[in-house]
């Protein structure tokens, strides 16, 4: 799909949910993994990365009516609002961020927030038993023993249903750049 | 470095990013060096049902226009931080309940809890009636209503009145010509014309009842207005009086009158509620049973019966007038004959009245 294309599409999904708000939930899915990334990387905490994340997108579909087409991609006035949340946040709590986005843009993080998405979206299309490990590992953070005995499988046999998601989940990155 | 050691190399890794995500990593063999750097970034993926519940938020703020308080409505995140971590099977099982799924809205407690109750105290309802009905099922199931049609549907009549009655002392000739004795409301002899004991201890003017106002001929002779016979016979009736019917009177009928009714009185029949004579008054009516057959066929309507209510204060002489079928009839005369009225009155006399009873079957 071309830009103009894909620009084209994009400001037709937004017209579409500016006269219907139920039709939000196609540019929802379309940006949930980079405006959960870009938050999740400077915030460092799942569960504080959801709530921001959802009110990044809450207060998206409160507004969505009085966004403006101004040819930049829809995820821009999205990663604003979220820049804005974080900033008040950080004031409200008086509380450093974890990591300044200055740092963060001189180390390329900004580069990674694409990177992060994309890889959160491709752990979906892993095959369901690799998925599986993968979100009770890292999400759950439960050990090999723990999964194993849930599965009734081996230590070993989850070990390498591990390796081999990780392994899918490299070799999928490195297709997509290529 | 064998298989079994990559594993274990790769899985020992992950367990310290996991552990201490800020330490910086050792450096690994270039075989799992790239895994562990992707294991890095999936440390912070979201939870697998947040993107789903997260959506059905945002659907439901479009459509209800309700802002969430704090970027979230109150479902989550505690309450996903607990579905994620042990309760995903539910949420297949019951998605509307935990609002998972497109079109699918989180439940409220408080809406739920209210439903729940309601819900209960309903099923409460519905059982405790469903028992009791149980418990009375005869009492609805049989439930019918009786009612007397005479004193509502009979005008009040001057003239109407009936009655009969009629005799004999079992002879072989039918009852001879004469006239009609002395009217009386109280019978204490019965009129004969062939006396079988002339000399009774106590002689007893015979007498028939019916109207005292009744205009009688001049004749001497008793005996049966109808007849042509002139050989002196009491007639092949029974129970004395003059006739072919029995019970004092004469004539062909029943009873201390005259003529082919019963009951007294004069003409075809009992006496009929008017002229003088009221309707009897039910003081005991217990309710006629519903028939097996037509309850299972929840089968209703109306038994209407002709009877003869006598001086005793029953029903005598019970027919179908109307009939119904699937046994109510028959359940119907039953219940009347157990039935006890105050008789109807003439002169402030008790004497026997016909009269029809209707009988409704209705199901409740």
């Amino acid at each position: 799909m071309s830009v103009v294309e894909k620009d084209t599409g994009e400001r037709l999904l937004i017209e579409a949910a500016q006269r219907d708000p139920t039709r939000f939930a196609e540019l929802y899915e379309q940006n949930f993994e980079r405006v959960y990334a870009y938050i999740a990387v400077r915030v460092r905490n799942r569960e504080e990365a959801q709530d921001l994340t959802a009110e990044v997108f809450h207060q998206a579909l409160a507004g969505i009516s009085r966004f403006e087409w101004r040819g930049a991609p829809f995820v821009t006035w999205l990663l604003g609002i979220a820049a804005n949340i974080l900033a008040d946040r950080w004031e409200r709590t008086s509380k450093q961020p974890e990591a300044q986005t200055d740092e963060l843009e001189r180390a390329g993080v900004e580069d990674k927030v694409e990177q992060r998405a994309m890889l959160f979206q491709l752990v979906d299309g892993l095959p369901e038993d690799q998925r599986h490990v993968i979100l009770r590992r890292f999400v759950d953070q439960r050990s090999v023993r723990e999964i194993a005995q849930e599965l009734g499988r081996s230590e070993g046999a989850v070990k390498q249903l591990q390796f081999r998601a990780l392994q899918n989940l490299r070799m999928r990155i490195r297709s997509s750049h290529e | 470095m064998n298989n079994t050691a990559v594993l274990d190399q790769l899985d020992g890794a992950i367990t310290a990013l996991l552990a201490e995500p800020d330490v910086a990593m050792p450096h690994f063999d270039w075989n799992i060096g790239d895994l562990v750097a992707v294991a890095a970034e999936l440390r912070l993926m979201p939870s697998p049902d947040f993107k789903a519940r997260l959506r059905a938020d945002l659907m439901r703020q479009a459509v209800t226009g309700a802002i969430p308080r704090n970027g979230h409505f109150h479902v989550w995140p505690s309450e996903l931080r607990q579905l994620t971590s042990g309760a995903g099977a539910s949420q297949d099982v019951l998605p509307t309940l935990f609002g998972t799924g497109y079109g699918n809205y989180p439940v409220h407690r408080a809406s739920f809890a209210a439903s729940f109750v309601m819900h209960a105290v309903a099923m409460v309802l519905l059982l405790s009636t469903a028992v009791w009905m149980v418990q009375h099922r005869h009492q609805f199931k049989q439930e019918s209503v009786a009612v007397l049609l005479e004193p509502y549907v009979l005008p009040a009549s001057p003239r109407q009145s009936g009655g009969g009655g009629g005799g004999g002392d079992a002879s072989k000739l039918p009852a001879s010509r004469g006239t009609l004795p002395r009217s009386s409301l109280q019978q204490l002899a019965p009129p004969t014309i062939v006396v079988r004991n002339a000399e009774p201890k106590l002689p007893t003017e015979a007498t028939i009842v019916a109207p005292p106002n009744l205009v009688l001929s001049e004749a001497q002779a008793v005996g049966s207005p109808m007849s042509k016979l002139l050989v002196p016979s009491n007639g092949p009736g029974f129970a004395g009086g003059i006739g072919s019917g029995s019970g004092g009177g004469i004539g062909s009928g029943r009873g201390p009158g005259v003529g082919p009714g019963t009951g007294g009185g004069i003409g075809g029949g009992v006496f009929r509620v008017g002229g003088g004579v009221s309707a009897p008054r039910a003081v005991y009516a217990p309710d006629p049973e519903y028939s097996e057959e037509a309850r299972k066929a929840k089968f209703q309507g109306t038994v209407i019966l002709w009877a003869v209510i006598g001086p005793d204060g029953r029903a005598h002489d019970i027919r179908v007038s109307r009939t119904l079928g699937m046994g109510l009839d028959q359940k119907a005369i039953e219940a009347v004959r157990k039935w006890r009225f105050e008789p109807a009155m003439k002169d402030g006399q008790p004497v026997a009245v016909q009269i029809n009873i209707e009988v409704n079957f209705r199901l409740y």
